[in-house]
């Protein structure tokens, strides 16, 4: 997996590219938490390029909506793949998460 | 493919050859128990205790690809067996550490999601199994017997709401593959592993080493 990071002037853009699961989850949890200690909560996860999440990877976002409405800032997702709509749908995330289906779409909202 | 053990004779020569000749297959075991499913089907009404077994059963078996894994389900109980060879040709998390961190991730998404209503809070036990054999004694069913199964069943016993048992011996399995996969450990669950707890279980020869992961 990897992660890409693009500043903008309504948030941070974190893209995930490929699997995410038990052997990287770490990575994500290190990103989205060096975010947030540098007050950086407004976050967009671009699911783009991320064709796998296991539970692991729910975890930590789940995680991470807790920490960033907890200091009332903003995490959206946008361009979820169908096989990781149907995991987020299951797991009842699709509830909970503010979601899009494009990135421009997303940024409307911060 | 379960192997089907049926024979009239009673002392039958054949089938205490054929019993000598059943192969091992060794594994993963998991029990997992939905907690208070009983009361809420009481309290709640069957819809309510219907839709969240539905909702707690997605989470822990299809999100985690396990839905093959069923040997068997005895209302809000289920017994996962996962064979070596099959955890091996997973695309995905095919080693114990995978294994481990989904069931923990999964009882961590059950316990902190923002809707209380949804799930319903699990215990669960985790085996490594060498002493099991793929068989039935009643035609059709799909079983595991051995007395590394009686052992995961006994685990059962030392867990609680949210709390995952593990035996010292798949806290090994799951330590080499740390090292293996060059993971580093306070990156994983195993931060919240307990220290080694020993406890004799009814009718085990010997005493059992296991250790603790409460899910918070």
């Amino acid at each position: 997996m990897e992660i890409n990071e693009t500043k903008t002037e309504l948030c941070t853009i974190v893209g995930i590219i490929g699997r995410l699961d038990t052997t990287n989850y770490g990575l994500l949890e290190k990103k989205l938490k060096e975010l947030i200690d540098n007050r950086q909560i407004r976050i967009l996860v671009d699911c783009a390029k991320m064709d796998y999440v296991s539970s692991s990877g729910l975890r930590i976002l789940l995680m991470t909506l807790k920490s960033i409405t907890q200091a009332s800032g903003k995490f959206i997702l946008c361009n979820l793949q169908e096989n990781i709509k149907e995991i987020f749908e299951i797991s009842g995330f699709n509830s909970i998460f503010e979601i899009y289906p494009t990135q421009s779409e997303a940024l409307k909202y911060f | 493919m379960t192997h089907y053990i049926h024979f009239s004779n009673p002392n039958s020569p054949e089938m205490i050859r054929e019993l000598e000749a059943i192969p091992r297959f060794p594994g993963t075991c998991f029990f997992m128990d939905i907690n208070k499913s009983t009361d809420i089907k009481y309290s709640g009404g069957l819809k309510d205790w219907g839709r969240k077994l539905n909702n707690t059963f997605n989470i822990l078996l299809y999100t985690n690809h396990f839905q093959g894994n069923v040997v068997k389900g005895i209302g809000d109980e289920v017994m996962l067996y996962i064979p070596d060879d099959e955890l091996k040709k997973k695309s995905s998390n095919n080693h114990y550490l995978g294994l481990l961190e989904d069931i923990f991730a999964s009882l961590f998404i059950i316990k902190n999601h923002a809707d209380p209503g949804m799930f319903l809070n699990c215990k669960v036990a985790i085996h490594y199994c060498t002493e099991v054999y793929n068989i039935t004694f009643l035609r059709g069913a799909k079983d595991y017997y051995g007395s590394d199964i009686d052992l995961t069943a006994r685990l059962m016993t030392k867990s609680f709401e949210n709390r995952i048992v593990l035996s010292e011996r798949f806290y090994g399995m799951v330590r080499e593959d740390l090292s293996s996969l060059g993971v580093p450990e306070n990156e994983t669950c195993l931060t919240h592993v307990s220290d080694k707890f020993t406890f004799h279980f009814q009718g085990v020869p010997a005493p059992t080493d296991y250790r603790i992961i409460d899910v918070k």
